[in-house]
């Protein structure tokens, strides 16, 4: 069965702009308050939900970068303040701006801009004060498999152990 | 038909099946009526967050509930365990986008029955719900 992408497409555009004047709002909070949890809570969860709905229409530049915000939210969640300070809510700004510039370009277009890898590479950088090293990039070797994941949904049993 | 009995037909097809949609996304919510209702799915209701998720479902008694992970309130694993405390054999099947892999195991844990990952393949999403509710019986 084929969805009506031009009708979510428009959906797209009315929630991903919601989204962001939540996640911009957030942010400013933050800047107030580093540890405050519902900002912080906010934009973990704008920009998860951007990428899936700009991962549901394939705009793949907008999922990538909404995902390495969601990660570096979800660091900024486990952390329960932003550590990097005034440098990492910089950077935050910077990739909240681009999905700003990224959307707006859907809403002429029609379509998804190309990718933003320095940009993605930059909200996955951390700051010196926020800790060494980038953002994990997701499906680590570690990570639980969709094969593991289908072993548990239908109680087979584990045909390897999970790590 | 009794609401907490899931109706087949004499092909083994569901039948008005109950379904809950919880999902804060309005877009997301929208996607899976889409794919649902076409095959006989009733969607019965629809939830925003973790807490009116639990609370729809004691209102409704659903034959099942997709439910996402990231929810405002109370998140979709804790919903699920409100839900299964209350109604151990409660169908639910967990909404998740990739790396959400550690979340949907611990979902499983929890008492959900299956998965389906974002974005969504309606065949995949149709095959599931299926799946799930022929094991209810």
């Amino acid at each position: 069965m084929a969805l009506d992408l031009a009708k979510y497409r428009t959906l797209f555009l009315e929630e991903a702009t919601e989204h962001l004047a939540e996640m911009s709002s957030a942010l400013l909070e933050l800047e107030k308050d580093l540890g405050a949890a519902e900002p912080i809570d906010i934009a973990f969860r704008m920009a998860h939900s951007i990428k899936s709905m700009a991962a549901s229409l394939g705009y793949e530049s907008i999922t990538e970068l909404a995902h390495a915000l969601e990660d570096r939210m979800e660091g900024v969640r486990s952390a329960g303040r932003v550590l990097g300070g005034a440098d990492e809510l910089k950077s935050l700004f910077h990739g909240l701006e681009g999905l700003e510039t990224m959307v707006a370009a859907v809403r002429e277009t029609g379509e998804a801009p190309p990718s933003q890898s320095e940009l993605v590479e930059r909200v996955r950088a951390r700051t010196e004060s926020a800790g060494a090293g980038p953002v994990p990039v997701p499906h680590s070797p570690d990570a639980i498999s969709e094969s593991d994941l289908e072993d548990a949904a239908s109680d087979r049993p584990k045909k390897k152990s999970l790590r | 038909m009794k609401s907490d009995e899931a109706a087949f037909t004499e092909t083994g097809e569901n039948m008005k099946a109950r379904v809950l949609i919880a999902d804060d996304a309005s877009f997301m919510r929208q996607m899976i009526r889409e794919i649902i209702e076409p095959e006989g799915y009733e969607v019965v209701g629809e939830a925003t967050d973790g807490d009116e998720a639990v609370a729809q479902y004691e209102a409704l008694n659903p034959d099942l509930v997709t439910m996402d992970i990231v929810m405002p309130k109370r998140s979709g694993i804790d919903a699920v365990k409100g839900i299964i405390a209350n109604r151990p054999d409660a169908c639910v099947v967990m909404c998740s986008a990739l790396g959400q892999e550690t979340l949907v195991m611990e979902a499983l844990q929890a008492g959900a029955k299956d998965f389906i990952v974002k974005p969504f393949k309606p065949d995949n999403v149709l095959n599931t719900l299926q799946k799930v509710l022929e094991k209810r019986g």
